[in-house]
């Protein structure tokens, strides 16, 4: 393997005697091949040339989940990550500690507000009349990406609700709460779909699907998430504002095709939310912006309704299916 | 090569934004882009409708895709949304030939054109920056940017999952970026580029919809841009017509003019304002643009 100069340009972070954190970024020469991981180079920093620098770091395996930190553009393991792969056309690569929990000190941060949101779920199997005793073979076909979950963080570090959100759940609690969901052996699950269908629960996420584009073990939280809600809808959970709004769709598709815009904000958020909502109508009606009460009418929309129809009759499901994962 | 396509503005630009079709329609009409209409096209359902009744949701994408086929075209949108949820649909159905199966039963019933899963979904950024002969786009150019800096904002349903937008890797976007250095402008490198408008959560989690978009604006602006675009007539929506809900709840003054790139695009080529439609955007960019001569 060719070796060459590569400049890993790394945020230091010290707390400061009034609790505030010191942010600074500093250059570092290292050097290594295509495939040499971040891991390795960041310990030759603290072996050769800085022995203060502090980041979190165990298996080496992708396993134990410890070095997640912000590799380049998105958050990463730097044990899976090679240098060739994130690195600008100069040979330099930023990296910082983990978004949306406090920093402790250069790459490390308190992860507790992460685990407190994995522990508020409750991560494990509930005894209840809900429980199976059998167990079939298609049973972890949903929950195969899900059971992956390594709890690096990655996703809850990226995640753009997180951001604005202390008190959102996160991709990874509700992904871990899909994994108990969808357990034949739980005993709670319609209690458990009723805890989520609450505020900055399963409604919050905004669907940016950045956690599955984040997550380095393919769990695919947000992909979770729909499913979640598909099944707190079909529990009747749908006493919020995010199931009404997704209830309003199949409403208006049938009837003229488009969908309504001038009725959508009453159907999913009521009169009293409407009248909440008057500020922003009369700020979007300065610009013509509010939409007309009669939305324009697609060609043959009886055969639409005669799908939507067919399919309330006769189920269907389409729901994705995870295949079996080859190991790493 | 002919550049026909199936046209499908989805909802926002019929009506609520309607200022970004009648920009795409014109830019394309300059560039030689045909864009056919759908007539029986309907609301695409976006991840909402997949929420709420997945089957159904297949088979209105499976209904909007077939009826481009058989008009013997590839699809194009101007809603992120759109492309993401037709996208969705149509690599399962590329990939599950079973749910293929199935839904197509459903469309025969329903006196459908079965879909035969033959044909792409694009955005007409895409067209734009991938189809169309840069040559060309260089000769139609009236008013360049003069090197005004421009802010990219891509919105999430253009770029994630990357695996349904066929063979486009979602960290390597940069079709925006492309088109801005095409009309001469600068192409702001920000933090919040390819994070979230918030759209989605408009009405359910309102002050943290209203952070999202004051942030990227901000971030956006801390970086040195003149004035924003999104290829996402609900981007737009967020990032334009929400800015100023999103001052109120951040406490700072943002004033950052955004508009949809088909709208950039259409300065540049010249288009009129009214057609682009820059009297119903909400932070007026005429200074902006006096600035740069534009």
């Amino acid at each position: 393997m060719e070796s060459r100069k590569y400049t890993l340009r790394i945020q230091r972070n010290q707390k400061q005697d009034d609790g505030s954190v010191a942010s600074e970024w500093q250059e570092f020469t290292v050097e290594g091949g295509e495939t040499t991981t971040i891991l390795t180079l960041l310990e030759s920093v603290k072996g050769d040339q800085d022995g203060s620098l502090t980041f979190r770091q165990s298996c080496r395996s992708a396993i134990c989940g410890s070095c997640a930190m912000r590799i380049g553009d998105r958050t990463r393991l730097a044990c899976k990550t090679h240098i060739g792969a994130v690195v600008d056309e100069d040979g330099v690569v930023s990296i910082s500690p983990q978004r949306n929990q406090p920093v402790l000190k250069d790459l490390v941060i308190d992860i507790d507000p992460f685990f407190k949101k994995i522990k508020e779920i409750k991560p494990y199997l509930l005894e209840g009349e809900e429980a199976d005793t059998k167990v079939g073979a298609s049973a972890y076909e949903q929950v195969n990406n899900v059971t992956q979950c390594i709890m690096c963080g990655s996703c809850y570090s990226d995640c753009t609700m997180s951001e604005v959100s202390e008190n959102y759940l996160g991709p990874a609690a509700l992904a871990k709460a899909f994994r108990f969901v969808s357990d034949p052996r739980e005993g709670k699950k319609t209690a458990r779909l009723y805890n989520l269908s609450k505020d900055d629960g399963m409604w919050s996420c905004v669907r940016c699907v950045q956690c599955v584009a984040t997550c380095p073990k393919d769990v695919k939280p947000m992909e979770a998430i729909v499913k979640l809600r598909t099944r707190g809808i079909d529990k009747g959970f749908i006493d919020g504002v995010g199931q009404r709004h997704a209830l309003a769709f199949h409403e208006d598709i049938t009837k003229s095709g488009d969908l309504n815009e001038f009725t959508l904000l009453s159907r999913s958020v009521g009169i009293m939310g409407s009248v909440a909502e008057l500020g922003v109508a009369m700020h979007l009606l300065k610009k013509g912006k509010i939409p007309s009460p009669f939305p324009h009418k697609a060609e043959g929309i009886q055969e639409v309704r005669a799908m939507y129809q067919d399919l309330e009759a006769n189920p269907l499901d389409v729901e994705t299916k995870a295949a079996e994962v080859e190991p790493e | 090569m002919s550049l026909e396509f199936a046209y499908y503005p989805g909802c926002a630009a019929k009506q609520v934004q309607k200022e970004a079709a009648s920009s795409a329609e014109a830019v394309a009409k300059i560039l030689g882009i045909t864009l056919k209409p759908m007539p029986r096209a309907t609301c695409c359902g976006a991840v909402s409708l997949r929420e709420s009744k997945p089957a159904f949701s297949l088979a209105v994408a499976a209904r909007i895709l077939s009826e481009a086929e058989a008009m013997g075209h590839d699809l194009c949108t101007i809603c992120n949304t759109c492309l993401q949820t037709l996208n969705y649909a149509n690599y399962r159905f590329k990939n599950e030939p079973e749910i293929l199966e199935q839904i197509n039963g459903v469309l025969k019933k329903a006196g459908v054109r079965p879909y035969e899963a033959t044909i792409k979904v694009h955005h007409l950024l895409w067209v734009v920056t991938e189809q169309v002969d840069p040559k060309l786009l260089q000769s139609k150019i009236v008013k360049p940017l003069n090197g005004m800096n421009v802010a990219p904002f891509y919105g999430c349903h253009s770029q994630r999952p990357a695996e349904i937008f066929d063979a486009r890797k979602g960290e390597k976007v940069d079709q925006l970026d492309q088109l801005i250095r095409a009309i001469g402008g600068n192409a702001v490198a920000y933090d919040g580029k390819d994070k979230c408008c918030g759209f989605h959560v408009m009405l359910s989690d309102k002050n943290e919809m209203r952070t999202m978009v004051g942030q990227n604006c901000l971030d956006a602006k801390d970086s040195g841009a003149e004035i924003m675009i999104s290829p996402c007539t609900l981007c737009d929506m967020a990032m334009g017509a929400y800015q100023g809900p999103a001052e109120k709840v951040i406490g700072k003054s943002i004033d950052l003019p955004e508009m949809n790139f088909a709208q950039l695009l259409g300065i540049a080529l010249g288009v009129d304002d009214a057609t682009l439609g820059m009297g119903r955007l909400h932070v007026d960019p005429a200074p902006a643009l006096k600035k740069r001569n534009i």
